[in-house]
C-alpha cells in the first residue's frame, strides 16, 4: 500500500483483518458473474513451483484434463507459506472469489465443511473407486458417510537419523533408540558444541501438533474420550509425552528453533548437520535424494515409551471442492477424476505423484500395487516405511482451531518455557471441554 | 495572515469552496472508498459472528463477552503492552541520540546518515529471513561470536525470556534510522542564535539540551511518539516480524495483539471476533494518542 | 555542543559515529555477501573465501524473477507519481483555501492514519471485487494511491508558504488551480521529490495486499516473490538469499539519491 512507512495501512494492524466479511457476504449476491466454462486449482505445488517433478506433475494433470474435457482447468501456484498461513485464501473465500479446487490439510477440514465450503464428491465416486482406498484413509474426509475430500497421499512419521553423524559419536546401528529414554541418552551423546542431537518441530501450529500425537498414542493416550464429548488430556500419557517434548529441550539434546522451512524440512536440519536425528514424515527420502543425494541416513519407527506400543501419525493432503465456486458439480467431477480414475491412466497418474514425483505412500489399493510392480517398496528406506512404520499408523486427527489451540499452548508452554505437564494438560482439558459443551458441527474424529 | 484570508465577498468564499471541494474529491473519494467505508464495514463485523464462507449471524456484543475468558488473548495484549514499553523508549533515545550524533558535519556525514537509515529501505520480509539465520540456535554467526562470552547456547528467538526483547532490538535497528531522520529535520530548525545565547550564558552541553533543544524538539517528539506507538501496537513490526520469524511463539512470548487477531480471522476463520479485538485496540490507540498529545503539550500540527 | 568539533575534522565523535554506521549496516553486508556464497558455504558462520554470480543467475533464469523486479517498479512509480498528484491537489485545499467543512474533512484525513490495511483487508478486497480490478494492474495500484500521510505532511508544508505569492498570482488573474499549478506545485518540488522516495520505499516493499489481490503469474510482485523463494528453497538458502538482495537494490538506489532531500523536506513539514 502507499504512504511511508510509519503510518502505511500495510503497517498497521494486520488484525482485525477479515473484518469485513460480513460485507463480503451481504454483496456476493452482487458480484460480477463468472465464467463458469473455466474452474481454478489453487495449490502450492505449480507451475513454478518446486521440486520440478511436483509442478510437472500438476501441470500435466490440467493438461491432461483440458484436453478432453469442455469445463477448463486453470492452475493457480501459491508458496507453501503462503498457502499454508497466509492469507490468500482466506480472503478469496470471505470475499465469496475462493478457487473452486483447491487442498485442504486435516486441521482445516471441518472448519470448511462446518462452513458450508464443501461439495459432497460421493456421487461422482463408483463403490468400486471408493473400496480402492485403503480403510481408514477417507475417514478424516467423510462426514456421516459422504466423502468431501480426497487424499493424494499418505505420510507417515519416523526418526531420521544421519550414520555420519552416529559414528562420529561412536555409536553403531545397534544404539538407534527404541525407547524415549534411549532417546534422551543418545540424543545428549549426538550433541556437540556444533550440532544437536535431536531434532522435533518448535514452532507452534498444527504440524507441530501433527508431529506430537504419536507420543501421545504410544502411551494410550488420547486428546478425545472415546464418545468425543470430553478431554482426554488430563491423563498419564499426554502428561508424559509433555515431558518428553519438555525434556529433550531442557537436557539441551534438541534446539528450541529449528532452521530452514521447519522441523518438515529434512535439508536445512538433518543432512546440514544441524541435528543428528531428526522426527520427519516421508517426504524426506524424495528431498534428500534430490538436493543431497550424497548424505547417508538410516530410518527407525520412533521410539516408545515403557510399556508403550509403536505408534504414528500419517499425514497428507486432500484435493477437495468449493461448493461456493462458479461451478461446483464440474469441480467435484475433476477431483473424482484427479484422484479416484480406475482405469490405467487414473492409477499411472497416482503412482507417478506417489513414487516418482514425490516419495509416499499410496492412498489406494491399486496405486498401492501399481507401484509394488514398479519396485517401489522394495528396498532401503521406503520398504522400512511401508512394512514396519507405516502400519502403526493413525491418521492425522481432523480437531478443529479451537481445539488444536489448547494442545498447541500446552504443548509449547511445557516444551519451551518450562510448565508443569500436569498444570498445562489440566488446564488445555477444561478449555476442550468448554468448547466442546459449544460445538455443534460435524462429527470430529 | 488571518487578516488577509477574511476577505468580505460571499461569492468569492463560495467559489473557494467549490475549488477546495474540487481539490480535494479525486484523494477524498478514493480515501473515503478504499479506506472510510472498508473501515466501517470492518469495525461493524465485530457484532456479527462471521465464519468467512458467507455464513453471518447477529451476535450483538457476544464477541467481546468472549474475551474476559480468552487467556491467550489477554496474554496478547500484555506482550503488546510490554512490547510498547520497551520499544517506544528506547527507539526514542536511540534515535534521539543519533541524530545528536551526525547533526554536525564531518567527513562522510552522508555515508553515516545513510547507513543508519539503510535498515528501513528493505522489506520486513527480507529483514525476518536475515534475523532468523543470523540468530539461529548455535550455528548462527551471532552464537558464534557470543560463544566465547558464554552466549553460544542462548536461543534469541526460542527462548520465551527474550524472544520479545530479541524482536524489540531487531525493531530498534529497523526503525532508528527513520527516526533519527525525522529528529535531524527538527534539530535544523532550532535557532543557531538560542545556542549561542547559552554559550554566553556559560551553559555546558547537558543544559543546552535540556533548556534549548528539547523544547524546540517537543513537536517532532510527539510525532516521533505516535509513529513508533502506533507501529509498536498495530504496525510493521508487530505483524511482519512475529509472523517471519515467530509466528508468535515460543509459547506465545510474541503473541502481539495483531497477530493474534489475524489468527483468529484468517487461520480459525473468527472474523467477527478478531474484529471486535481490533475494535478495542483502535480505541485504545485513539486514547493513547490523547495521552501523549497533552504529555508533549500537543504537536502544534493545526497551527495555521 | 554544535560547534565543540570544527567542521570537517575526524573528532572522537565521528569515529564514534563510524562506528555505529559500520554496525547498523553490518548485518546487510552478511546477506549481500552470502548471496554470493556457493550453496555449500552459505551456512556457515566463518568469512567467505569462495564467491559465484551463480545464485543471483538462477533466480534471474530459473525464476521469473525479472518479471517480478518489472511488476514492483512499474506499480511502485505509477502509484507514487498518481498519488504524489492527487496529494498536493487535496494538502493545498486543506491549507490554502477556507471553506465549511473543512475541520471535518482534515480530522478525517488524519482519522484514517490509524486504520491499516489489515484491518480492512477483506472488505478492501470486496470493494475492488465490486469494481472489477481483482487480479489486474489496476488492482494492484488503485487502493494504493490513497493513504493520508503523505497528505498530511504536504498539508504542513503548504501551510508555510506565504500568502503574498498566492496574492501575487491572483492579481495576474490566476483561479484557484493556475496558483497552486504555477505556484503552489512548483515550490513543493523538494517536498514532493522526498515523499517520493517514502511512497517508493513503502509501496515497493509492499506484500500482503498483492498477496490477496492478485492470482495470475504474470502480475507477481517482487516481495511475494522473495517470500515465495523462501516457502520453496528454504533449503537451498542461496537462492532465497540472491533474491532478497535483488529485491532490496532498488530501494537502497532510490534512497541513495534521494535521502538528503529527505532530511531537507521533513524540516519544513512543521514537525520540527
Amino acid at each position: 500500500m502507499s504512504g511511508a512507512r510509519p503510518w502505511s495501512r500495510r503497517a498497521v494492524f494486520r488484525a482485525a483483518a477479515g473484518a469485513g466479511a460480513l460485507a463480503t457476504s451481504a454483496l456476493a449476491g452482487c458480484a460480477p458473474s463468472r465464467d463458469p466454462g473455466e474452474i481454478t486449482f489453487w495449490n502450492f505445488y505449480g507451475p513454478n513451483g518446486t521440486p520440478k517433478s511436483q509442478a510437472d506433475w500438476f501441470v500435466k494433470l490440467a493438461d491432461d484434463w483440458n484436453a478432453s474435457h469442455q469445463v477448463k482447468v486453470r492452475l493457480r501456484y501459491i508458496p507453501p507459506q503462503e498457502y499454508q498461513t497466509g492469507p490468500t485464501l482466506q480472503t478469496a473465500f470471505s470475499a465469496g472469489a475462493g478457487p473452486d479446487v483447491f487442498l485442504i490439510s486435516p486441521g482445516d477440514f471441518l472448519r470448511y465443511y462446518n462452513g458450508g465450503a464443501l461439495v459432497d464428491l460421493t456421487p461422482h465416486l463408483s463403490e468400486q473407486a471408493r473400496a480402492d482406498f485403503l480403510p481408514g484413509v477417507l475417514g478424516t474426509r467423510t462426514v456421516e458417510n459422504r466423502v468431501y475430500g480426497l487424499p493424494m497421499e499418505i505420510e507417515p512419521l519416523a526418526l531420521l537419523y544421519s550414520e555420519q553423524a552416529f559414528e562420529k559419536a561412536r555409536l553403531s546401528e545397534a544404539d538407534v533408540p527404541k525407547t524415549w529414554e534411549q532417546l534422551l541418552d543418545v540424543g545428549r551423546k549426538l550433541t556437540t558444541p556444533d550440532q544437536f542431537g535431536m531434532l522435533l518441530e518448535t514452532a507452534p501450529g498444527y504440524y507441530q501438533n501433527f508431529t506430537w500425537y504419536p507420543f501421545l498414542w504410544m502411551g494410550g493416550g488420547s486428546v478425545l474420550s472415546a464418545d468425543q464429548r470430553s478431554s482426554a488430556l488430563d491423563a498419564a500419557a499426554p502428561r508424559a509425552a509433555m515431558k518428553l517434548w519438555q525434556d529433550a529441550v531442557t537436557t539441551g539434546a534438541a534446539p528450541r528453533r529449528v532452521r530452514g522451512k521447519g522441523a518438515n524440512d529434512s535439508i536445512s536440519n538433518l543432512a546440514q548437520g544441524y541435528a543428528a536425528m531428526q522426527q520427519i514424515g516421508i517426504w524426506a527420502v524424495a528431498e534428500i535424494a534430490q538436493q543431497q543425494p550424497d548424505f547417508r541416513y538410516g530410518v527407525a519407527p520412533l521410539p516408545v515409551p515403557p510399556g508403550g506400543k509403536p505408534a504414528t501419525a500419517l499425514g497428507g493432503w486432500a484435493m477437495v471442492a468449493n461448493a461456493k465456486g462458479r461451478n461446483p458439480q464440474a469441480a467435484a467431477e475433476f477431483v473424482a477424476w484427479a484422484l479416484a480414475s480406475l482405469d490405467d491412466a487414473g492409477v499411472e497418474r497416482c503412482r507417478q505423484w506417489n513414487t516418482v514425483a514425490k516419495t509416499n505412500l499410496p492412498a489406494r489399493a491399486s496405486v498401492r500395487d501399481a507401484a509394488a510392480a514398479h519396485g517401489a517398496f522394495a528396498s532401503g528406506v521406503m520398504r522400512t516405511f511401508a512394512d514396519v512404520i507405516a502400519p502403526t499408523g493413525t491418521p492425522e486427527p481432523r480437531y478443529p482451531p479451537e481445539l488444536y489451540r489448547a494442545v498447541s499452548d500446552a504443548l509449547q508452554s511445557c516444551q519451551l518455557d518450562g510448565a508443569n505437564p500436569a498444570e498445562v494438560t489440566a488446564a488445555a482439558s477444561d478449555q476442550i471441554n468448554t468448547f466442546l459443551s459449544r460445538y455443534e458441527g460435524a462429527a470430529i474424529q | 495572515m488571518t487578516e488577509v484570508l477574511r476577505r468580505p465577498k460571499t461569492r468569492a468564499r463560495r467559489g473557494e469552496g467549490r475549488a477546495a471541494w474540487g481539490f480535494l474529491a479525486p484523494d477524498g473519494i478514493g480515501l473515503v472508498l478504499f479506506v472510510v467505508v472498508p473501515a466501517l464495514l470492518a469495525l461493524a463485523v465485530g457484532l456479527f459472528d462471521v465464519d468467512g464462507f458467507g455464513n453471518i449471524k447477529f451476535a450483538g456484543l457476544q464477541n467481546f463477552r468472549l474475551m474476559a475468558g480468552d487467556s491467550v488473548l489477554w496474554k496478547s495484549f500484555g506482550v503488546t503492552a510490554l512490547y510498547t514499553v520497551l520499544f517506544v523508549p528506547v527507539a526514542f533515545g536511540v534515535s534521539l541520540g543519533l541524530a545528536l550524533l551526525v547533526r554536525d558535519h564531518f567527513p562522510g556525514i552522508g555515508a553515516v546518515r545513510a547507513a543508519l537509515f539503510l535498515p528501513n529501505v528493505i522489506s520486513l520480509v527480507v529483514i525476518g529471513l536475515l534475523w532468523q539465520f543470523l540468530l539461529t540456535d548455535k550455528t548462527g554467526i551471532v552464537s558464534r561470536i557470543l560463544g566465547p562470552l558464554g552466549l553460544g547456547d542462548v536461543s534469541w528467538l526460542g527462548d520465551p525470556a527474550l524472544a520479545l526483547i530479541t524482536l524489540v532490538l531487531i525493531s530498534v535497528w529497523f526503525l532508528a534510522g527513520y527516526q533519527m531522520l525525522i529528529f535531524l529535520a527538527g534539530l535544523q530548525d532550532v535557532p543557531r542564535e538560542l545556542y549561542d545565547a547559552a554559550t554566553v550564558d556559560g551553559a555546558g552541553a547537558w543544559r543546552k539540551f535540556r533548556h534549548v533543544t528539547w523544547p524546540a524538539l517537543r513537536p517532532t517528539s510527539f510525532f516521533v511518539l505516535v509513529t513508533s506507538t502506533v507501529n509498536a501496537v498495530t504496525g510493521l513490526q508487530a505483524f511482519d516480524l512475529v509472523f517471519v520469524t515467530t509466528k508468535g511463539g515460543p509459547a506465545n512470548a510474541t503473541s502481539t495483539i495483531v497477530f493474534y487477531a489475524y489468527q483468529q480471522a484468517f487461520q480459525f476463520g473468527r472474523f467477527g471476533y478478531a474484529a471486535a479485538i481490533c475494535a478495542i485496540v483502535v480505541a485504545a490507540l485513539i486514547v493513547i494518542t490523547g495521552i501523549l498529545f497533552a504529555l508533549t503539550r500537543g504537536g502544534r500540527f493545526d497551527e495555521d | 555542543m554544535r560547534t565543540e568539533t570544527p567542521r570537517g575534522r575526524i573528532g572522537p565523535k565521528a569515529v564514534f559515529a563510524y562506528l555505529i554506521a559500520f554496525l547498523t549496516v553490518l548485518p546487510l553486508l552478511w546477506l549481500l555477501l552470502s548471496a554470493f556464497r556457493p550453496g555449500s558455504d552459505v551456512l556457515s558462520s566463518s568469512l567467505p573465501t569462495k564467491f559465484t554470480l551463480g545464485n543471483l543467475g538462477y533466480v534471474l533464469t530459473q525464476i521469473p524473477f525479472a518479471r517480478y523486479l518489472m511488476n514492483s517498479a512499474f506499480v511502485a512509480v505509477t502509484v507514487t507519481v498518481i498519488a504524489l498528484f492527487l496529494h498536493s491537489m487535496a494538502a493545498y485545499a486543506l491549507a490554502r483555501l477556507r471553506f465549511r467543512g473543512r475541520g471535518f474533512a482534515f480530522a478525517t484525513v488524519v482519522g484514517t492514519l490509524l486504520i491499516s490495511l489489515p484491518v480492512i483487508l477483506v472488505p478492501l478486497f470486496l470493494v475492488v471485487r465490486l469494481l472489477g480490478l481483482v487480479d489486474s494492474y489496476a488492482g494492484l495500484i488503485v487502493p494504493g494511491i490513497f493513504n493520508a500521510f503523505g497528505i498530511f505532511l504536504l498539508r504542513q508544508f503548504y501551510l508555510s508558504v506565504p500568502r503574498e505569492l498566492e496574492e501575487a498570482a491572483r492579481l495576474d488573474g490566476c483561479g484557484y488551480f493556475g496558483i497552486y499549478w504555477r505556484i503552489i506545485l512548483p515550490l513543493s518540488r523538494p517536498m514532493l521529490a522526498s515523499l517520493a522516495v517514502l511512497f517508493f520505499l513503502a509501496n515497493w516493499n509492499s506484500f500482503l495486499w498483492p498477496l490477496a489481490v492478485t492470482q495470475d503469474e504474470s502480475l507477481r510482485v517482487v516481495q511475494v516473490g522473495v517470500s515465495g523463494l523462501q516457502g520453496q528453497y528454504a533449503s537451498q538458502y542461496q537462492y532465497v538469499l540472491a533474491g532478497a538482495v535483488l529485491a532490496a537494490i532498488p530501494t537502497v538506489v532510490v534512497f541513495l539519491i534521494g535521502q538528503r532531500r529527505l532530511i531537507d523536506s521533513l524540516k519544513t513539514t512543521g514537525l520540527k
